[in-house]
């Protein structure tokens, strides 16, 4: 085989590698999608048909870690970049906490508007469910269809932002925090850390915001009931 | 990163197929639930109003809740619990209170059209649609504003 020819090779596998990446991110998004959207309107609130296309996304995932070759370590469940990931988080998580309190103060003129609810004590691992699918496995897709940087980081918060809709204050939150915890990741992949500064910033916002600019944090079909 | 193969667009593959045939299901049984197939009924026009009978053969001793749209707008809502032999002798219920007769007035002179539907509670109530009996019943008024029947 000629150079020339083996060229011709790599660029072909690189590019279905690119395609299949792009693929793959559909793929969870649709899954995405079709919870908020379809099983909610269709199904009600039926816990366990929601559970088809959450564990779908989910099996692809895994599936795809494993046939990359991708560790938990190289996804991003590890402990020894914490503190360099937090040092990253820590000022853009204050500023949108100061952010989050002085609109509360300025539209409310009190702080407190919500009250705590026990699902909040889900928060933690629901955010670390979130990062991990927007981060370990979309944020990894992304730089493997666009490159590191801008128009992966770009791609990522993109599409946290849709997952969010109609809801569109939380659209717009979502869009400013996947541009903050996609470059984040980039820099420093730590989904612990990510997950802390996301559910510190959902609870700040959901006893703070009123409930009726965020609709309950609500999104897909059930923002309209 | 190992490259990728041709194993993973098989799973995409299974996996969109699978999620293709979770929504057509969730779909058709929406549709079932929804707009169920089990309500027959026929309406015709009288000098005063609009008479016929509706069944629902899922539940044939239940009675029916019915609306009456006349050119799209809502005239009237109704029972269909009234005396019709014929339609137990034909077949279509298990007994004969299955009738209704609904008035029609203050309308103008001219050609109109009404429609009957069955009201279908569902998602424990929080759900109402409406289907259509029968066919629409075109009609019209004349000057002295009885009821005529249009229908050939």
């Amino acid at each position: 085989m000629t150079a020339q020819h083996t060229d011709l090779l790599k660029a072909d596998t690189d590019d279905f590698s690119r395609g299949l990446a792009i693929w793959e991110i559909a793929s969870v998004v649709t899954s995405a999608l079709i919870a908020e959207w379809v099983v909610l309107s269709f199904a009600g609130r039926s816990k366990l048909i929601t559970a088809i296309p959450i564990g779908l996304a989910l099996a692809l995932m895994l599936y795809s870690h494993r046939h990359r070759g991708e560790s938990w370590r190289d996804v991003g469940f590890r402990t020894d970049n914490f503190f360099a990931a937090g040092r990253l988080l820590l000022l853009p998580t204050a500023v949108a906490f100061l952010v989050i309190i002085a609109t509360a103060w300025f539209t409310n003129h009190t702080l407190l508007t919500g009250s705590f609810r026990s699902r909040f004590l889900w928060l933690p691992l629901w955010a670390l469910f979130q990062q991990y699918a927007l981060n370990g496995f979309i944020n990894r897709r992304a730089q493997l269809a666009l490159g590191k940087g801008t128009r992966s980081v770009v791609l990522v918060a993109i599409v946290f932002a849709l997952l969010h809709l109609p809801n569109p204050l939380l659209a717009v939150v979502t869009l400013i925090g996947g541009l903050v915890w996609g470059a984040a990741y980039q820099r420093q992949p730590n989904l612990f850390a990510l997950s802390l500064s996301h559910a510190a910033i959902s609870l700040t916002m959901a006893l703070t915001i009123s409930p009726g600019w965020l609709n309950s944090l609500r999104v897909g079909f059930k923002y309209f009931g | 990163m190992k490259k990728p193969s041709t194993s993973l667009v098989h799973f995409l593959i299974g996996k969109s197929v699978l999620e293709t045939l979770l929504v057509g299901a969730l779909a058709v049984v929406t549709y079932i639930t929804i707009f169920p197939p089990y309500f027959h009924g026929w309406g015709e026009i009288t000098e005063t109003g609009v008479s016929g009978w509706a069944v629902n053969n899922a539940e044939p001793w239940a009675r029916v809740d019915i609306q009456l749209f006349v050119d799209g707008h809502f005239v009237a809502q109704s029972v269909a619990n009234q005396s019709r032999p014929d339609v137990l002798a034909a077949g279509w219920s298990r007994d004969e209170w299955h009738g209704y007769v609904i008035p029609i007035s203050a309308l103008a002179e001219g050609a109109h059209e009404a429609r009957v539907y069955a009201l279908h509670h569902s998602g424990d109530g929080a759900r109402k649609t409406l289907q259509l009996l029968g066919s629409p019943i075109p009609f019209s008024i004349d000057s002295n504003g009885k009821l005529l029947n249009a229908r050939r």
